[in-house]
């Protein structure tokens, strides 16, 4: 360590010595990044063979896990302690009965459940149509997208025409979201404040989102042509910002001859001299 | 221009301004020899005027208060007019410092500048060195983004690997068990006042210094490459055959500059994201740890010495080691030869040590 001369003071000398602390402390090291301790869920049904653990290797890969909403997220319980974990006095709920489970996601996807009892779908649950975990599957949650909407899900139960029908009226508006969505996250990530637009995109895909459920093909297309007028204003203020960032470009090609400029005339102005 | 001639003439009379233009411009003279890597030291002075002027303007928007400091930040680089510009410059030049600063110190280096009369300029250089990556990390919590967050808690957390007061020291630093708004107050004062104010008073040491002892000859395109000094009284080293410093070099000085300039305005206005990691506009969250977490890139040699040792303090021991080391040069290398190829085994450590850094900052980017 140094041992820089220096008439201490009381305070000046702590921050001087938080100076040469800090020349110590210049190493990040990513050991002690802490990561979340697993739950209590997860330690034991990692372990587990077939059935019981086979849901924990699915979730890893959902769209809740990317979330950080774990099993007690759904089921309830304690995760914290693994002897009551699964105790009701703690409020594990465990796995719904096929009718419960719109009303179990629904507890946090209030509005889809809204629109999934207003459709089709919705109207059929308890006569053999399907609930929430047909389509998004149970554990391996994806993300919702139009990818949903396929022939091999849809034709277990009826014939794809009308599905495909409705997914061509939206297919369209769902490709704009996505690259709004990508332009949003680039300029983002290059310090764009995008609060407002993140903010008008996550609106308008909720209200995309709640036609996935509508079999009324009028109804999708009339909806999604209204989205698309929506989205592309957005897209034109994306546009205004791509521009201002062609603009600073331009800015700086002259700024930079003009440095690169004055350095060959004061080379040659100090060749004259030598 | 008769205005002009008077008001000098005023200043000449009370200050004789004259006698000192004469002796420190035209008077001053410096080898023939002399290179353009001796300009380095008039860039360094450049940026860090620039990094005070930006600094100071980005001081009008910015709030040191953790919940408004990101909001702050978002705010200078969207709303206030030419915000982006002035913070782009702020943390392009602050990188660009630590570069050049390199190339500096790895002329003196070769050249044998740091040798015998010149300990305590190449010392006070060391020391500046070490502050400027001291307010580099300081000025990294600033913004209060998840990069300066989690990076400052890992870097804090290493300091934590000293045996018994490891621990006391890591509450020091940040002003509580975790990186919080304590730990903002403290690098915020050193940042703008403590570190920069400690840099400057260095800066005019090391000027002193050099005026006082005078310019070092480069060991090029002579035939005699020894270091001539006697220890038995104080000599000037001057260059009665020289070339004025001004219009001579002060030319050579400014072109090196405008060349730095373009170089960093180039990376201004087309690649400011070079030294912006992704979550560098995410403001911070302490419940969520980023999946990876990079130093910048003059500490990742640092980063990834500390992951080859077993053990932290280890690492941490070793790298002291080679910091004092460097310090020291000048008194354990006391050689009389300066020219860097008549000193093979110099050569051989300089060059080995360089490229050895330079690998570990590339594993560390890609580890």
């Amino acid at each position: 360590m140094k041992t820089d001369r220096y008439t201490p003071t009381s305070r000046g000398w702590g921050l001087y010595c938080l100076v040469l602390l800090l020349l110590l402390a210049i190493c990040p090291a990513p050991s002690q990044a802490a990561e979340p301790a697993e739950i209590v869920c997860i330690q034991c049904h990692s372990a587990l063979p077939d059935k019981l653990g086979e849901p924990v290797k699915l979730w890893k890969g959902s769209i809740h896990a990317e979330n950080g909403i774990a099993c007690n997220g759904c089921h309830g319980g304690d995760p914290k302690d693994a002897a009551n974990a699964m105790s009701p006095q703690r409020g594990f709920l465990g796995a719904p009965k096929e009718k419960d489970i719109p009303a179990f996601c629904g507890r946090c996807h209030v509005g889809v459940l809204k629109d999934y009892l207003a459709s089709a779908h919705g109207m059929a649950l308890g006569k053999g149509g399907p609930t929430c975990v047909t389509c998004h599957s149970n554990h391996l949650v994806v993300k919702a997208s139009l990818d949903l909407i396929n022939e091999k899900s849809c034709t277990r139960c009826h014939s794809f025409e009308r599905a495909q029908t409705i997914k061509s009226a939206m297919q369209q508006t769902e490709n704009l979201i996505i690259a709004t969505d990508t332009k949003i996250g680039s300029f983002k990530s290059q310090g764009v404040d995008t609060d407002r637009l993140e903010k008008g995109l996550f609106a308008l895909r909720n209200r995309f989102h709640s036609l996935f459920h509508e079999v009324n093909v009028a109804k999708v297309r009339d909806e999604s042509t209204q989205i698309m007028g929506e989205l592309k204003k957005l897209d034109g203020e994306l546009q205004g910002i791509e521009e201002a960032r062609g603009k600073r470009k331009i800015a700086g090609a002259v700024a930079v001859a003009a440095a690169l400029l004055a350095a060959m005339l004061l080379y040659l102005l100090k060749k004259t001299y030598d | 221009m008769t205005l002009l001639k008077r008001m000098y003439d005023w200043i000449d009379v009370r200050l004789g301004a004259r006698e000192l233009v004469d002796k420190e411009l035209f008077g001053y003279l410096l080898p023939r020899n002399i290179n353009v890597w001796y300009s380095m030291g008039s860039i360094l002075l450049f940026i860090f005027a620039f990094q005070v002027v930006t600094g100071i303007l980005l001081l009008i928007f910015y709030v040191p208060d953790s919940e408004k400091a990101f909001g702050s930040v978002t705010h200078i680089m969207n709303n206030v007019p030419f915000g982006w510009l002035i913070r782009m410059c702020h943390v392009v030049g602050s990188n660009m410092m630590v570069l050049v600063l390199l190339f500096h110190m790895i002329s003196v280096l070769f050249m044998g500048s740091y040798k015998r009369p010149r300990e305590l300029n190449w010392l006070t250089g060391f020391i500046i060195f070490n502050l400027v990556m001291g307010i580099s990390l300081t000025g990294y919590l600033l913004p209060w983004s998840q990069l300066s967050f989690w990076a400052t808690t890992v870097a804090t957390n290493s300091v934590g690997t000293i045996p018994v007061i490891g621990q006391y020291l890591v509450e020091f630093l940040r002003g509580g068990k975790l990186v919080g708004p304590a730990t903002l107050g403290r690098f915020y004062a050193l940042h703008v006042a403590v570190i920069p104010l400690t840099i400057a008073a260095l800066v005019g040491l090391h000027l002193f210094l050099l005026e006082r002892i005078g310019v070092s000859t480069p060991p090029f395109g002579l035939k005699d490459t020894k270091n001539n000094w006697q220890s038995d009284k104080f000599r000037y080293e001057g260059h009665p055959d020289g070339i004025p410093f001004f219009p001579n070099y002060a030319l050579q000085d400014m072109t090196s500059i405008a060349v730095y300039l373009a170089f960093f305005l180039a990376i201004v206005f087309f690649d400011p994201y070079l030294f912006f990691p992704k979550d560098a506009f995410i403001a911070a969250n302490p419940y969520q740890t980023p999946a990876h977490i990079k130093p910048e890139w003059y500490f990742l040699a640092n980063y990834q010495t500390l992951k080859i040792f077993p053990s932290e303090f280890l690492g941490l021991a070793v790298q002291g080691v080679a910091m004092t080391f460097l310090a020291l040069l000048p008194f354990i290398d006391r050689g009389n030869e300066r020219h860097p190829l008549k000193r093979p085994l110099f050569m051989a450590c300089s060059v080995g040590g360089i490229l050895l850094w330079i690998g570990l900052m590339i594993w560390g980017h890609y580890s």
